[in-house]
């Protein structure tokens, strides 16, 4: 249940209006243990196919949440070139400022979006193989292998446009942020980060890189099929970017 | 696993159908769906087509055909004008109600009620056939028909099942109770919202590799037969085929041009979008839903990602403290340094997941040709110990199964040699990009007499798990 319980929090800290396209985790799981106790040979065949289906349910929803997000991507992307192109000519130094800050928390915030998308994708991409290697565990089956291959194919799991945007969003960063004072290689000024760890992009984005080294803790079924085990180096910064939800006392 | 050229060919949608083409034996005992039924999902667009591969486009029928289709096309025209997110609540309406019906813990009816409620699982193999039947004369729209013929990418796989179409067809439209018009018309227009049509090469420089139809399934013989209820219930909606499509710059930037040679966002309209564009498979459903994203974007900057918009971080931060300036833009910096972080592991990690499953594949090919040898080798033993070899190349097959890669194989003949592959190092520093694995792979077969009566399960042979070494 480890996964799935991440699976959980992570939802929970992911933007309101993604909640609901990420993995049925716990369902599909729930699927595969009445599939293992419940039926007879005869049916595995039937019980099979079934499951088979709400996966492929899932991953449609996958793709066209997945789809829908990049096209939005795709225009937002395009418009923010524009105005900082506009802003460029634009002399007026005023207004330059302005729109110059409004862009670069646009930028920043576009950047993030971006990420938890890819983040999204490896996360219900993590789910499945998961599943499958249940279900194979489980019910025997050989479904694992060559359902994960088609798996891999998915527009959802295929992010090269998303990630050749977010380097260009890295790039085009450069030309709007003034040079660094000071090292920008390593989280620094937890002050900052504190007050800027509310709800937001930022905070969903803490909370994912999280969760991934988490996940990736070795666990007691690593198996040649596991990632290693990751670890930040600056993950006790990291802890305290993080906003729990609060503590329900009854 | 390519069992069925002709299955290749489909969508990447059709193929991941296909993957559940076995369901179509499945508990179709759900009777024809009526109309009502495909009411209660109108914001279904096209779920079995949403998966645009490297294609891009889509086909759907085009205006051409929306005299023709009824109520289906009525709701889906409804619903593009509305935010995207709607047509997706209503998605998710449906997972949410499958959640609710799995929960009931009745597996069958579970089962039945998702057949029901999700037009997504026409899982059929005989939905590519008829998808692929060439186009027929019953398409009235010359632009439709030449777009077809032009733009069928996939190559002559396409054409070798029309036969089936006929057969299937006619099943449909027999067990069809009130919709037979409907129907008639409705899989006409499905038959033209064929495999992707020809893009034009920009684009398809610059998708992403789905392209490849990857279908390789096994599927049973009478998906054709028991599939034909659930089509009929998704024909409904996605034979109006709003198929999703996958946007990429380019494209956006085609239509861009478009817009502003139209006079700008509000006065460009989809038609004159379309013409302009000239983009074969494109179809006035995608512009228009694209249109509608796109003035959204421009006149609304602030609500087009709607809440997480609101929740802006730095909205905060300003309003506490005027003189942000260089704060701010720490601040900012700092946020986009954890986002970076987080891409790059994800970067890793999805590269990571792609290797282990090519290696996956890649031992299981080794294992399959094992087997193989095994029962080539069987064939060639005598008859008398026929049996015990029969069972353990059997055994071969069945371990398969099993992903701890623990071979209990026999053979009396074969030594099977080490499987090594190439050796690296596995760094999980946030600036290393590099991955790569140890494995090796030892297989060890004991030779043993081929009289010998015993089972095979005594023969059994190990074959050492793979093991990566990673230098954290």
């Amino acid at each position: 249940m480890k996964f799935g319980k991440r699976l959980k929090q992570q939802i929970e800290q992911s933007l309101p209006g993604w909640r609901d396209y990420f993995l049925s985790y716990k369902d599909l799981k729930k699927l595969v243990r009445l599939i293992s106790s419940a039926s007879p040979p005869l049916e595995c065949g039937k019980a099979e196919a079934e499951f088979v289906c709400l996966l492929n349910d899932e991953i449609d929803k996958f793709n066209s949440f997945f789809m829908e997000q990049e096209e939005d991507f795709i225009i937002h992307h395009k418009e923010l070139q524009q105005r900082i192109e506009k802003v460029m000519e634009n002399g007026n130094e005023k207004d330059y400022k302005e729109e110059l800050a409004k862009i670069r928390k646009d930028i920043v915030n576009f950047h993030g979006e971006m990420v938890l998308l890819m983040n999204y994708s490896n996360i219900n991409y993590t789910g499945l193989a998961k599943i499958l290697k249940k279900y194979d565990k489980r019910t025997g089956g050989v479904l694992r292998l060559p359902f994960i291959q088609k798996v891999l194919e998915q527009p959802f799991f295929t992010t090269d446009l998303i990630s050749k945007l977010i380097k260009e969003c890295e790039n085009t960063l450069d030309s709007v942020f003034p040079p660094s004072v000071s090292d920008a290689g390593t989280l620094r000024g937890e002050k900052e980060a504190l007050a800027l760890a509310g709800e937001g992009i930022f905070q969903n984005t803490v909370a994912a890189l999280l969760t991934m080294q988490e996940m990736r803790r070795g666990s007691s079924t690593h198996s040649h099929f596991s990632l290693p085990p990751l670890k930040f180096p600056d993950s006790d910064i990291l802890h305290t970017l993080q906003i729990l939800p609060p503590i329900q006392i009854p | 696993m390519e069992t069925r050229p002709a299955l290749s060919i489909q969508r990447p949608g059709a193929r991941q159908m296909n993957i559940c083409g076995a369901s179509g034996a499945l508990s179709l005992s759900s009777p024809v769906l009526p109309s009502p039924l495909t009411q209660q999902r109108p914001g279904v667009i096209s779920p079995l087509f949403s998966n645009s591969g490297v294609a891009g486009h889509m086909f759907s029928s085009s205006s051409g055909f929306s005299s023709d289709l009824h109520f289906s096309s009525v709701q889906l025209q409804e619903q593009h004008p509305r935010s995207p997110f709607v047509s997706q609540s209503i998605d998710s309406g449906t997972s949410v109600s499958l959640t609710r019906s799995v929960d009931s813990g009745v597996f069958q009816s579970a089962s039945s009620n998702h057949r029901r409620e999700s037009n997504r699982s026409w899982c059929t193999d005989s939905l590519p056939d008829f998808l692929d039947f060439p186009l027929s004369s019953t398409v009235p729209n010359n632009h439709l028909n030449s777009s077809n013929n032009n733009g069928i990418v996939i190559p002559s796989e396409d054409l070798d099942k029309p036969n089936d179409w006929p057969d299937w067809a006619d099943q449909l439209i027999t067990d069809n109770d009130a919709l037979t018009s409907d129907w008639s018309q409705l899989l006409s227009d499905a038959s033209v919202a064929d495999p992707e049509p020809m893009l034009s090469q920009q684009i398809s420089e610059t998708n992403l590799p789905v392209q490849q139809p990857h279908a390789s399934q096994q599927l049973p013989a009478t998906s054709g037969d028991t599939c034909n209820a659930a089509v009929q219930s998704s024909s409904a909606n996605s034979a109006s085929a709003k198929q999703r499509m996958r946007w990429t710059p380019e494209l956006h930037e085609g239509f861009v041009e478009a817009v502003n040679k139209l006079g700008g966002s509000e006065r460009a309209t989809p038609k004159g979008v379309l013409k302009l564009m000239k983009v074969e498979g494109l179809t006035i459903y995608h512009v228009k839903s694209h249109l509608q994203k796109y003035r959204t974007a421009r006149y609304k900057p602030e609500t087009t990602e709607e809440a997480e918009k609101k929740m802006t971080t730095i909205e905060e931060i300003s309003s506490l403290d005027l003189k942000t300036g260089v704060e701010l833009t720490e601040a900012l910096r700092l946020q986009m340094e954890v986002q970076k972080r987080l891409h790059e592991q994800l970067e890793i990690q999805r590269n990571l997941q792609l290797r282990i499953e090519e290696q996956g594949r890649y031992l299981q090919m080794m294992f399959e040709k094992q087997c193989k040898s095994g029962m080539d080798l069987m064939k060639g033993a005598s008859v008398t110990s026929e049996n015990p070899l029969k069972e353990s190349a059997e055994a071969c097959q069945n371990s398969l199964a099993n992903n701890n890669f623990e071979v209990e194989s026999y053979s009396s003949k074969t030594k099977l040699s080490n499987v090594a592959t190439a050796s690296g190092k596995t760094s999980q520093l946030a600036k290393e990009k590099q991955i790569a694995s140890e494995t090796t792979v030892l297989e060890n077969l004991e030779e043993e007499d081929a009289g010998a009566a015993d089972s095979p399960s005594s023969k059994r042979v190990k074959v050492q798990r793979y093991e990566r070494t990673t230098n954290p």
